[in-house]
């Protein structure tokens, strides 16, 4: 009947899930469409059901001398073929349409929905018998299985959309199928039925809840398309019999009088269209989809003034100076950031997650998200302003600094074979044809480690390993020959063994190529392994830097004292420890900085002073601490220790005056015999 | 792939027989019987009777159904108790019909959709807006009445387009096109607004993935990542939503063949449900489920081609 794709399962189950727990009413609130929809609805509901109480005239009072006439203060919305008022026939006919949608509905719900729980709870073998014979179901016609169902029991349009109910029951139960798997799969529905409760109760507290939005959604939606397959068998003259009015005979009268009384066409179309447009507007809101898509602010650089700093560093590449980079509108995700990087050089750039270390990173390439963008200071690449000449970057990105992501698998385009992904940057930057850009490709294949380079360039993404695609993403990177190469988290993704693969690769890049490159990450064992130089951050800025051998091992900011103590990593001839130490608390989310030292709160030595703002101080010759009291903690040699009542920061500053144990401290050269738990107890 | 398609060949068979079954027990759990409706009003008991016998009705339910499967087999729909003609010619004559406008209006669909749904996506701003929501009202609009809106505008008011009736294309083919125009235009509006909104949303979440942020670090020029990458991305969803469109379009030219007067199978099973022509009817079901089936089997195909992960698993 309708144009809808009623067997769409796949169109519909590729919606987004919204997330369960967010409140519909506000999601509909801030849609105005979604409001007049809502408005229009009750409106239809009331109209409709209350009609025969206020009508002007009953359905079928002819006034035969007012025939196909336009709108008049006597026929408000005009008459039909035969003088019968049709305001009155609109919101008269308008009661069955809503009720027989509602019962497809509630039928294609009511079927759908418990064999779709049982399905998910049942596991595989069930699940596939279902999902065969509901496959079948969808792939009947189910207009003309509709129209066979009316030619055998005739027009009883409640016992027809009880069938179309249960035609689309097939498609509700697929869509829950996928989101009910997906809700069970959360950690607190296993905890429940851990906790013994039944199926049944886990079932409805715990899985039902968690589907309420997609069932919303999509029962909105069935009701639209319900709507538009009742009346179109109307108009096709199997609906209520006259003289009884609905709304798709009513447009049939108006198609064949489309000559003499074109105003026919208008007012039961429009009540049919804005109800069916009211309620998918409704779905939309339902859904969370914002009215139209985000508007994508254009990229605005703030206040830049990058001639204010002399060069520190004559020998740097790249020198990032007071660098700030914040949400358009919004928060400072990271504030007054300074570093600078010679040729040849590994730098790592140091901190927990939400640290602003990843945003730092994309700022040099101009990557940042959409909405993201650099708010001040400067990024000068080989003498050259990257941030005031965005223009700059697009000669840049690949030709001079290139990047690797964190997750190797998606980063590789899925549609493509290697060779295309590999050929055509090779192409563009040297300026080859395609067999010998095929030969470059293989060559930087080999060259990065892969030994059949051949079958790799044949590959798709997919069918690499994840260690073998970050080698691919190296050998992209090194596509355009650049002299810097960006490594974000390169080796998180990637099991243990491949990761000491990929530095090692990384190390063997460095010393071959003279290739500099910047490291993300929150290990310090990667750092301590690679890295010449470090930027530890927290919090959206630099705490320490210095070079990695200064940083490492004479710790001078709590901060890295913290993560020191806090890594696994143990060199060897020192003792493991018994308990790693652990940072209390966690990184303050941007906008939520405290004007004084950021990590004040989870440090062990915070003290009153620590809360008022303060100079940054140099250190490490060339780097610097941002910690008020590093003179008194470097000549106390504190170290961060493990403990398990770190909750009280006032009780533990007071031990922070004394020489605690230390833990286990890689390189820390404060290590002393004493056990772990001394610290603890003393 | 082998094992992949001889399962989708066996589940499109049963799908088929599923269909057939279903209709022949809807047939036979209708009171009254083929004789009375082939006698008509005045016919005797022992007319009937006579005619049940000839359409061997009084055979057991099963014996019934094998008999229907063979003729089946061999291509034979039976007569319609209504005129008596064949119904498997006049069927065969009718699918052209709905073919064509199906597949136009799923062509036309595609091409406009795409267009305006990469356009709302990569340009954004007012325009983006206004596609998005302009598609969002003209999928919920009823075909019956795009159908009249634009048989008024387009041939009463500016007479370009003939408003109903069908030109074979043998008798001239001009004429077949224009005689298709309207329906395949009406079918179009909510076909092209869903492709619009599936490649619009297609294209969003293209942009988004992580490997068109490795194709901008190493410089790739905008188009190339636009229209070759994020739209290949895009392609997969696309295509298998114009497959469903296809399908949804060749069951819903019932009211699009009734409002243009155009003689497909849609008015052929609008005219054997109100005669009670039960064998028509089951022919009609038959023919339509064999078109989706085989639009299922091309679109996994297509699909499979596009999608890598799919073709080489």
């Amino acid at each position: 009947m309708s144009v809808l794709p009623l067997d769409a399962a796949d169109e519909v189950a590729t919606e987004p899930v919204p997330a369960a727990e967010r409140p519909a009413r506000a999601a509909v609130l801030k849609r105005p469409g979604a409001v007049l929809g809502v408005a229009w609805l009750v409106f239809l509901v009331v109209a409709s059901f209350t009609a025969p109480l206020w009508r002007p005239y009953d359905i079928d009072a002819q006034d035969l001398a007012h025939r196909l006439e336009g709108p008049s203060a006597a026929h408000w919305l005009g008459t039909d073929p035969n003088g019968r008022d049709i305001l009155s026939r609109i919101f008269s006919a308008g009661t069955e349409p809503l009720l027989v949608s509602t019962l497809t509905v509630l039928v294609a719900f009511g079927i759908g929905i418990p064999l779709a729980l049982m399905a998910a709870q049942r596991g595989r073998r069930s699940e596939q018998v279902t999902s065969r014979l509901t496959e079948i179901v969808m792939a009947l016609p189910s207009t003309i299985l509709l129209l066979a169902v009316i030619g055998v029991v005739g027009v009883k349009i409640y016992l027809v959309m009880t069938v179309l109910g249960v035609m689309i029951s097939a498609v509700v139960y697929r869509i829950m199928l996928g989101v009910a798997q997906s809700v069970r799969q959360r950690l607190y529905v296993d905890a429940a039925r851990v906790n013994g409760l039944g199926s049944l109760a886990v079932n409805v507290r715990h899985v039902l809840p968690g589907m309420a939005t997609v069932i919303a959604v999509q029962a909105a939606q069935l009701f639209g398309i319900a709507l538009l397959i009742q009346s179109g068998l109307a108009f096709l003259g199997f609906g209520p019999g006259e003289p009884e009015p609905s709304w798709g005979l009513m447009i049939q009268t108006a198609s064949q009088h489309i000559y003499d009384a074109p105003w026919l066409m208008v007012p039961t179309g429009l009540v049919l269209a804005v109800t069916v447009v009211a309620v998918n507007e409704l779905a939309d809101a339902l859904a969370g989809k914002a009215t139209a898509e985000k508007v994508v602010p254009k990229r605005r650089t703030r206040l830049v003034s990058s001639s204010t700093w002399p060069a520190a560093d004559p020998d740097a590449v790249l020198e990032v100076r007071e660098l700030s980079i914040a949400v358009d509108d919004g928060p400072q995700l990271v504030t007054g950031v300074d570093f600078a990087l010679r040729p040849g050089r590994v730098l790592g750039l140091v901190g927990e997650s939400g640290c602003g270390k990843t945003m730092t990173a994309r700022s040099l390439l101009g990557l940042l998200p959409d909405g993201v963008s650099v708010s001040a200071g400067s990024i000068r690449w080989q003498g050259r302003e990257l941030v005031e000449l965005a223009q700059q970057l697009k000669g840049i990105r690949g030709r001079e600094i290139a990047m690797i992501s964190q997750e190797p698998m998606v980063a590789l385009d899925p549609m493509f074979t290697i060779a295309f992904q590999l050929t055509q940057p090779i192409r563009r930057f040297r300026g080859v044809g395609r067999a010998q850009a095929k030969t470059i490709a293989a060559d930087l294949l080999r060259s990065v480690g892969i030994v059949d380079a051949e079958r790799v360039l044949k590959s798709y993404p997919h069918q690499l390993s994840g260690g073998m695609a970050q080698r691919v993403c190296i050998a992209l990177a090194l596509t355009g020959e650049p002299k810097l190469l960006i490594a974000d988290e390169p080796t998180t993704a990637l099991d243990v063994t491949v990761q000491a693969e990929i530095l090692s690769l990384l190390r063997a890049l460095v010393r071959d190529t003279g290739l500099s490159v910047i490291i993300v990450s929150h290990d310090l064992g990667v750092v301590a392994d690679i890295c010449d130089d470090v930027v530890v951050m927290y919090a959206g800025e630099v705490v320490e830097s210095g070079s990695a051998a200064a940083v490492l091992d004479e710790a001078a900011h709590p901060y890295t004292m913290a993560l020191l103590g806090a890594n696994p990593h143990v060199p060897e001839g020192v003792p493991v420890p018994l308990r790693l130490a652990s940072i209390p608390g966690t990184v303050p989310p941007p906008g939520s900085w405290p004007s004084g030292c950021r990590f004040a709160t989870r440090c062990q030595f915070a003290q009153p002073q620590c809360h008022e703002p303060f100079a940054v101080l140099p250190a490490h010759d060339g780097g610097l601490v941002r910690c008020v009291r590093v003179d008194e903690l470097a000549h106390d040699h504190v170290t961060w220790d493990a403990d398990d009542t770190a909750d009280t920061v006032e009780t533990r500053h007071a031990l922070g005056e004394r020489q605690v144990a230390s833990t286990a401290p890689a390189r820390s050269e404060t290590s002393s015999p004493t056990p772990p738990t001394a610290g603890v107890s003393s | 792939m082998f094992a992949f398609l001889s399962r989708r060949l066996a589940l499109a068979v049963l799908t088929v027989l599923a269909a057939v079954l279903i209709s022949f027990l809807l047939v036979h759990a209708t009171p009254g019987s083929p004789g009375a409706i082939k006698a008509g009003a005045s016919g005797t008991a022992a007319q009937i009777a006579q005619y049940n016998h000839e359409l061997g009705w009084d055979l057991p339910l099963w014996r019934q159904f094998v008999d229907y499967l063979a003729d089946l087999l061999r291509l034979d729909f039976g007569t319609s108790l209504i005129d008596s003609k064949d119904i498997g010619a006049d069927l065969a004559a009718r699918l052209p019909v709905t073919a064509s406008i199906a597949i136009f209006a799923t062509l036309l669909s595609g091409v406009v959709g795409i267009v305006l749904g990469v356009t709302a996506a990569v340009r954004g701003g007012r325009l983006g807006r206004l596609i998005t929501s302009s598609s969002g009202i003209a999928l919920s609009l009823p075909a019956f009445w795009v159908g009249i809106l634009l048989v008024y505008v387009l041939s009463l008011q500016l007479g370009w387009l003939p408003a109903t009736g069908y030109t074979p294309f043998g008798d001239d083919p001009l004429g077949w096109l224009t005689s298709l125009a309207l329906p395949v235009l009406t079918l179009t509006v909510g076909g092209a607004a869903i492709i619009a909104r599936t490649a619009g949303a297609g294209m969003r979440e293209a942009l988004r993935q992580e490997h068109i942020r490795t194709l901008r670090a190493v410089g790739t020029p905008e188009w190339r990542i636009l229209y070759v990458h994020a739209l290949r991305y895009a392609s997969v969803p696309v295509v298998s939503v114009l497959g469903i469109q296809f399908i949804a379009l060749f069951g819903g030219s019932v009211i699009i063949e009734n409002l243009f007067a155009l003689p497909g199978l849609g008015q052929a099973s609008q005219a054997a449900s109100s005669s009670h022509d039960l064998p028509a009817l089951v022919g009609v079901v038959v023919i339509a489920t064999i078109v989706v089936v085989a639009t299922n089997l091309l679109l996994e195909v297509v699909v499979a081609a596009l999608d890598p992960k799919v073709r080489t698993s």
